[in-house]
């Protein structure tokens, strides 16, 4: 069973894909197969980092749990 | 408690005073007295340090007197302290009084129950003590174990809601370009009282699942003020949470225990905003657009590689059936050379075979000749000595009959009757005269 994907772990195998596509040691195939993998994983990276661009939220502990636990007060 | 021995006994004559009494109830009394002193704290300057197996020994001295102590010690070791000369201590204790023996010397001590470096405070000493503990159950690991996001979604603070510790954060995470949620967690941070309410908002933010790290945070102040992040109940609260916690409590002269515990210490709250999110967001952006061209660059540049390749495969073979002709053009010209230079040397030296073979029979056959004409010598004397020719040269005739069969005798000769006498120069008919009688 695979590791949850994280924004470190995505970057970290972008890296390694890009380190081993410029060795020039892939072929053809391989090199398709991981620039199509390094393109899904860029794009995840942003979908990441758009999450956090969006404008901080700013929200207090006690107004969240009393949203938690009367939800239909906190929708109202 | 009175002192009836001493009281009880009539003066002695001489001097007047009490007694005599025996040592060692004087000396029991005399313990007993300095037992009933106050328990007090002293402060002064250690001076000869010396362990026992069962006691620690050492004098208080200051400028005006000095006293004999004695710690147990076990009690001595618990502190873990390294006590030294010259050292400045507070210790906590009373009088003592060890009466002696007939084999053993009495001593005096103040017996030293509490012992602390002075000036440094009951708080630094505590809190050293239980740094000691909390480090030896292991309690300043778990945390710095857990992994930590690099771009978390969601971070709770819990800090004061009025401090400036508030204002920090909030600028620590703009230089980082985060507009995240943030769950505030507002508890009082000023002293002791405050931990039970920092722990219980540590325990509810990590009990919300999107919350990715908390940052603990205070503006700073005296130890008394921090006290609140050093309780212990606080501390371990810390180290068994499930997230991991960043702290900013303080400084660096005043660190508190909640800084040994969390997975990070930072030095103030706009570093622990930066540490909980280790990411640049604008630089992580435009790494990712240069991670994306590469990426690009890649794909097209080992599509159109292999494309040449393949166009450079798709004309080889023409090329490489032409270069085979002429290779082969060229080993058949090499091959026709080689075989005329060989077949010139074959003449030459069969040739040269042919010179000494008939040098070698010309030899042969002129030394044969003289053999066999030396031979035809030999050969025709031998046969001319046995030639008739010869032998009817000297006078002899061969006789024969008519039809010229030679015959051998006189009475052949007869019984032929017409005879042919052939001398060596022709023949004569000759014919057999009857005989006459005897």
């Amino acid at each position: 069973m695979s590791e949850p994907r994280t924004y470190e772990s995505a970057v970290g195998r972008v890296e390694e894909i890009i380190r081993r596509l410029d060795s020039g040691d892939a072929g053809l195939r391989e090199t398709l197969d991981l620039v199509r993998e390094g393109r899904e994983l860029v794009e995840y990276c942003a979908s990441e980092l758009d999450a956090v661009s969006q404008g901080l939220e700013e929200l207090r502990l006690d107004e969240l749990v009393a949203r938690l636990e009367h939800p239909a007060e906190g929708r109202g | 408690m009175g002192h009836p021995v001493i009281a009880n006994r009539d003066p002695v004559a001489a001097g007047g005073l009490p007694g005599p009494f025996p040592v060692g109830s004087y000396a029991a009394q005399l313990k007993r007295r300095l037992q009933e002193f106050a328990r007090v704290q002293l402060e002064g300057e250690v001076w000869g340090v010396r362990l026992s197996r069962a006691r620690v020994y050492f004098e208080l001295r200051d400028a005006h007197g000095a006293l004999p102590c004695s710690m147990w010690r076990d009690e001595f070791d618990r502190l873990g302290l390294a006590l030294a000369d010259g050292m400045q201590v507070i210790v906590g204790g009373g009088c003592d009084y060890y009466p002696g023996s007939a084999a053993s010397s009495p001593s005096f001590s103040f017996a030293v129950s509490e012992l602390r470096i002075a000036g440094e405070g009951d708080l630094l000493v505590a809190l050293e003590r239980l740094r000691r503990r909390l480090g030896a159950e292991g309690l300043f690991e778990p945390q710095k174990a857990l992994p930590r996001a690099q771009l978390p979604r969601t971070i709770g603070v819990v800090t004061g809601e009025r401090g400036k510790a508030r204002d920090d954060i909030l600028a620590g995470l703009e230089r980082r370009g985060w507009g995240g949620r943030l769950i505030w967690a507002f508890a009082p941070v000023q002293d002791r009282h405050a931990a039970p309410r920092i722990a219980a908002a540590l325990r509810e933010l990590a009990a919300t699942p999107e919350v990715e790290v908390v940052i603990v945070a205070r503006g700073g102040g005296s130890l008394a003020d921090l006290y609140a992040f050093c309780d212990e109940a606080l501390c371990r609260t810390v180290a068994l949470l499930r997230v991991p916690v960043i702290s900013s409590v303080g400084h660096h002269t005043d660190r508190t225990l909640i800084d040994d515990v969390a997975a990070v210490c930072c030095s103030t709250p706009t570093h622990a905003a930066e540490a909980a999110v280790p990411v640049d967001c604008a630089a992580a952006r435009r790494a990712l657009a240069m991670s994306a061209a590469r990426l690009r660059d890649h794909g097209r540049r080992a599509i159109l590689h292999r494309a040449r390749t393949l166009a450079q495969l798709s004309r080889a073979p023409g090329r490489q059936v032409a270069r085979h002709r002429e290779r082969l053009h060229q080993l058949l010209r090499e091959l026709r050379a080689a075989a005329r230079r060989r077949g010139d040397e074959g003449t030459a030296r069969t040739a040269g075979h042919l010179r000494a073979l008939e040098r070698s029979a010309t030899r042969g056959v002129e030394a044969d000749r003289a053999r066999r004409a030396r031979e035809l010598d030999r050969l025709a004397l031998a046969l001319g000595a046995h030639d008739p020719q010869r032998t009817m040269a000297r006078g002899y005739a061969l006789v024969a009959d008519r039809a010229g069969t030679p015959l051998g005798s006189a009475a052949a000769a007869r019984a032929a009757g017409d005879l042919r006498l052939r001398f060596h120069d022709g023949e004569v008919p000759a014919t057999v005269a009857p005989e006459e009688p005897a």
